[in-house]
């Protein structure tokens, strides 16, 4: 075990769990539910152009006409009457911590944001319920032309036209039913460009902080990776544990051009009474390469699966994902890649592990187009089961219309042997501690693609799920 | 009659884009003739044989170990998407569900009991021929019944004369008790343009093995379901399944091996060979079910593609509710490879040559199986004559 | 023995997956004549067995092969085996499906284009078999399925001797083999020097298979050039002495562009 290690032994789930008491008179709080006066009524808040306003109102009846879809996770306790759309701190987004209130900084001061930025980040933005309260962007990187702001800054401002240009066509509000609500009630969110030809060296952040009990954050992520650039993106979300339920339905869409490279990096840590039903999409040109690392431990209820078109030539993905499924989580995770253009290639790796009734589920799906010649696509998932009451189940399908493809896949599913138990028993660890060490190694090849300070919290996110925190 | 039915249900849904979470058949105007099994050509004495059963017959037989079922199921959460209910109500679960149930209900088609008696381990197969005239419709139902420690092995053959057009529908129950094995063989060279679905369902209890092996050639649409549940302890389930598919042949399967008693075991090989513009769908799943401590479950997909314009959908699923049990999937999809190329033509064997080589190939390793080398014969002869 | 050449490979040098391998080999094998490729690990003697086969992943970059008088540079390896090449592959295919039998007897077919004598050939097989202690059950099995190292590596020589090519290159046919299972691969291939004008390219890098065997040539291959060439001496040398006069040697350092770094 190395220092960094073994430094975050002790650290305890409190830190996620802290709520920090809002003062009323500091938020804005929209009634609970979804109609139409709701969505107007944010349309205003936020100063929507026209389109924004009407394309709001259209999501909202697509949303009602949608139906549950009838495979994932139950959401029959999700009372969508009780859900609030929007909830936001009076004061505005700051461009400098010091700026940004007391609570709201505490907050993510013990959440190690700050920390993190000035250590290894090139930027960072924090939402906190519905909006953005802290933004910035260090200067090197934004000389070199990257942009890094708040999706509402981005939509009125400079960029308006790109926004519009990209604004949910590639997760269109009628790919599910939490797409078209999120079309209706999105706030929040980062829009990123990165010019043509530019590398950022190190990545940028977005944390997600969903404080308020019975809320949902819809936020919307644009990340637009020109020709020949590079990027990492890391995102982090968390919230404290309330008693009702909480929605997360993001949108994130990702647009990666020619020879670009982008790396999205996610730890999702929330709270479990979250219902998690993201979306995540990116669009991968000629030569250019799109690569997921995802890491899921939070959350009650869990829908994700990101998905990637390979719609250049030469293009690529690879996804690698950890989900943790701890007591009283349904965590549906996977991803989705439609090949389409030639010489395509994906490379999908999963392992998933379930504890203490918690249900675990790796679903994917890998389709190669009769267009994509020569398209070569690797699937390998593991499954541990840490007890007899617990669930893991693989679901992975694939649609193959060209002969001219290379298709492999391998799913596994197992328990930790006895033996390699006793093993390490016999060189003087706890079994407790045995075991953990070897749910540490089957997610090692997940963490070791994750940057040190996100690997590190990974493992003791794994082994405060081990000890049964 | 008509029939339009969805069989063939995943055992846990998934993406409704994939289209793969069920089948529809939807046949028209059929004039269902005849619904009584063949004789077979000859019975050994360990076994009799009672048609014109009925569902009643049926539930009796199966109801000791239907009790048995009842009584291990944990109250326990299902997968997401769990199809299940859907299929409630079937005396023997089966791998199309109750849609074939239905069917056969509906148009009182008898049920022909093979059993063969305690301890007698008959060598001999039972050969239960259905030969398919222009124009026939055809559906069948059959129980093969292994009591204590004995054996059986049963032998279908689906044939027909040539170009015939014509539809046959099949279910096949299988309980193997106590230490009892039973081998099913079938073997289908229909005509191209005859509508097929051959629906099987077993149970295994403790120390039993159900074997199947299964030749698909022919038909124009072809549905094939196979559930075996592993329900004693130490019982063994094992299916190779052979294919080849052309034209614009359609086959639409869903295998589940529902693993239930301790140290069950499940070992299922699919070798198949897509032409022209055949379509092939292939659900295989195995289950995992708490209390199924020590058992292990294999599946292997392996399909060769010949032609662009074929469509391969797999939807290989692990379901797992038990943490002391090893189970794996693989499947390989794809052409030729380039090494199994080099290595032939630095034989003498050109491209061509060697791909009918491979076809054969893997038809042969599974044919080969088939305790009837007459039958052997004529599934060589059928290959031969396609290529 | 003839003057005139079987085997005419002038300054071949090949790629895999562009990364060149073989640098400006010049190679020349006469009818009946046994040559011998040695050279230690990853100098690039296996994928000079292949390229002369006409593996598609092994690029000829420049040169060319001629061989039985017709240049086959850019014929694929159905037509050079046609033409009466072999190589015995250092790790054999297994088709589950097709016995070794009919194998043998559907490539001689291919080669021959005529059809098949089965008594004849059934004798030639079991003929062989019996010389390299196969057990006739054998040509039965699945090609190559749940063979040992040692059985595929004398299946190879079985199929050899039943096709009777003209050139047979070796792959490492003794790695991996025990003592005796390397003296009765060795006899196959006397016997196969025995029956014809049948000449052999034989890449090793251990020098056992050698001891019964008339060698005319020996070459060494280090980092993928030709270092020397001689008679079958040159392999009681290289037993004795191993690889590394050659490979420090001046010739080479300069000569290879991998050495270089």
């Amino acid at each position: 075990m190395s220092e960094n290690e073994k430094a975050v032994v002790d650290i305890d789930r409190s830190v996620y769990d802290i709520k920090d008491v809002e003062n009323e008179q500091d938020f804005y709080r929209m009634e609970d539910g979804f109609t139409e006066d709701i969505v107007m009524k944010i349309s205003e808040e936020k100063h929507d152009p026209e389109w924004m306003r009407k394309f709001r109102l259209d999501c909202l009846k697509l949303y009602n006409s949608l139906d549950m879809p009838p495979w994932g996770p139950d959401t029959d306790e999700l009372d969508m009457n009780l859900i609030s759309s929007y909830v936001r701190s009076k004061s505005d987004m700051k461009g400098k911590w010091e700026d940004v209130p007391e609570d709201i900084k505490n907050t993510f001061e013990r959440l190690g944001i700050p920390e993190a930025e000035r250590e290894s980040l090139a930027g960072v933005g924090a939402q906190y319920d519905s909006e953005l309260v802290y933004h910035n962007v260090k200067d090197e990187v934004s000389d070199q032309g990257v942009v890094y702001t708040d999706m509402e800054s981005a939509l009125t401002g400079e960029y308006s036209e790109m926004v519009h240009e990209y604004f949910m066509k590639l997760v269109p509000p009628t790919d599910h039913k939490f797409a078209a609500l999120h079309g209706a009630v999105w706030s929040g969110g980062s829009f990123v460009y990165v010019p043509k030809g530019v590398k950022v060296d190190i990545p940028l952040q977005s944390y997600f902080r969903l404080n308020a009990a019975g809320a949902g954050q819809f936020e919307h992520t644009l990340i637009i990776v020109d020709e020949g650039a590079d990027l990492h993106f890391i995102e982090g979300c968390s919230a404290p544990k309330y008693n009702v339920a909480n929605l997360h339905a993001g949108c994130v869409e990702l647009f990666v051009k020619k020879n670009a490279r982008l790396r999205y990096s996610t730890i999702e840590n929330w709270s479990k009474n979250m219902y998690n039903l993201n979306t995540k999409r990116a669009l991968v040109e000629e030569g250019a390469r799109m690569e997921w690392v995802s890491g899921s431990f939070g959350s009650h209820t869990s829908y994700l699966y990101p998905m990637t078109i390979l719609k250049g030539d030469h293009s690529q993905m690879e996804y690698t994902g950890i989900t943790f499924a701890g007591k009283g989580q349904n965590l549906d995770t996977g991803a989705k890649v439609v090949h389409q253009g030639k010489y395509t290639s994906s490379l999908i790796s999963t392992k998933s592990i379930s504890k203490s009734g918690g249900i675990g589920t790796y679903r994917s799906s890998v389709v190669i187009n009769k267009e994509a010649k020569h398209a070569k696509t690797s699937v390998s998932c593991d499954s541990l089961m840490l007890d007899s009451i617990s669930r893991a189940d693989t679901i992975p399908g694939m649609d193959i219309r060209t002969d001219d493809a290379d298709v492999g896949h391998e799913a596994k599913i197992g328990r930790i042997s006895d033996e390699a138990v006793f093993y390490l028993m016999s060189r003087g660890l706890s079994e407790e501690d045995a075991r953990a060490m070897i749910v540490s190694g089957f997610a090692n090849p997940v963490s070791k693609e994750l940057p040190l300070e996100y690997a590190v919290e990974m493992n003791n996110l794994i082994k405060l799920e081990m000890s049964g925190g | 009659m008509d029939i339009k039915m969805n069989v063939n249900h995943l055992p846990a849904l998934t993406y409704r884009f994939l289209k793969a979470n069920d089948s529809e058949i939807d046949l028209k105007d059929l004039y269902i003739e005849d619904t009584k099994t063949p004789e077979p050509e000859n019975i050994p004495s360990s076994v009799t044989v009672k048609s014109d059963l009925s569902e009643d017959d049926v539930k009796e037989i199966f109801l000791k170990v239907n009790e048995k079922i009842e009584s291990k199921k944990a109250d326990l959460p299902g997968p997401n998407g769990d199809t299940a209910p859907l299929n409630d109500g079937q005396i023997v679960r089966t791998g199309m569900g109750a849609a074939v149930d239905n069917l056969m209900k509906e148009m009182n088609v008898p049920v022909t009991v093979y059993t063969v008696s305690e301890g007698y381990k008959t060598e001999e197969p039972v050969v239960v021929k259905y030969s398919l005239k222009n124009g026939s419709c055809v559906l069948g139902s059959q129980v093969i019944h292994a009591k204590k420690n004995s054996e059986i092995t049963v032998i279908m053959e689906y044939d027909s004369e040539e170009n015939a057009k014509g539809f046959l529908g099949i279910q096949t129950r299988l309980l193997a008790e106590e230490g009892a094995k039973i081998n099913l063989i079938k073997v289908q060279m229909l005509s191209e343009d005859v509508m097929h679905f051959d629906d099987v369902g077993g149970i295994c209890d403790d120390n039993a093995d159900i074997e199947t092996i299964n030749m698909q050639l022919g038909a124009k649409d072809t549905w094939g379901g196979d559930r075996i549940t592993l329900l004693g302890d130490k019982s063994i389930y094992n299916n190779h399944t052979g294919y080849l598919c052309r034209h614009k042949q359609t086959y639409d399967m869903n295998y589940v091996a529902d693993q239930i008693g301790k140290k069950t075991e499940s070992n299922m090989i699919f070798r198949g060979v897509l032409l022209d513009e055949a379509v092939k769908t292939f659900r295989g799943t195995l289950d995992f079910k708490a209390g199924s401590a020590g058992s292990v479950g294999d599946e292997q997909e392996d399909t060769l593609l010949l032609s662009p314009d074929v469509i391969n959908r797999t939807m290989p699923v692990i379901l797992c509710q038990e943490e002391d049990v090893d189970g794996r999937h693989g499947a390989s999809i794809g052409q030729l490879g380039d090494d199994v190329l080099f290595y032939m033509e630095s034989r003498g064997i050109d491209e061509e040559e060697a791909k009918r080589l491979m076809i054969r190939a893997r038809m042969e390793s599974i044919a080969r199986m088939i305790p009837d080398e007459a039958m052997i014969v004529r599934i060589q002869q059928y290959i031969r004559n396609i290529l | 023995m003839s003057d005139k050449s079987l085997l005419q490979v002038s300054s071949l040098s090949a790629s895999v997956d562009d990364l060149p391998i073989l640098h400006n080999i010049n190679l020349e094998i006469r009818p009946g004549e046994t040559h011998v490729l040695m050279g230690p690990n990853g100098a690039g003697k296996s994928t000079l067995g292949y390229t002369l086969m006409g593996n598609p992943h092994y690029r000829v970059t420049e040169g060319s092969i001629l061989f039985d008088g017709e240049d086959i540079t850019s014929l694929s390896a159905d037509k050079r085996a046609k033409a009466g090449m072999f190589l015995s592959f250092q790790n054999p295919l297994e088709v589950p499906g097709i016995s070794l039998g009919s194998f043998i007897r559907n490539a001689y077919h291919e080669q021959t284009g005529k059809p098949v004598k089965l008594l004849q050939y059934k004798k030639q097989l079991a003929e062989a078999m019996e010389l390299l202690t196969m057990d006739g059950t054998y040509a039965d099995r699945d090609l190559n399925v749940g063979f040992s190292g040692g059985e595929k590596k004398k299946a190879e020589i079985l199929q050899m001797l039943m096709l009777k090519p003209k050139l047979a290159i070796l792959d490492e046919t003794d790695s991996g083999l025990d003592v005796d299972a390397v003296r009765t691969v060795s006899k196959g291939i006397q016997e196969y020097q025995k029956q014809k004008d049948g000449a052999l390219l034989i890449i090793t890098h251990s020098t056992k298979i050698l001891e019964s065997l008339h060698v005319d040539y020996t070459h060494v291959l280090v980092k993928g050039h030709i270092v020397t060439t001689g008679d079958g001496s040159l392999v009681e040398e290289i037993n004795e002495h191993g690889f590394e006069k050659y490979t420090r040697c001046e010739g080479c350092d300069g000569c290879s562009p991998l050495s270089a770094n």
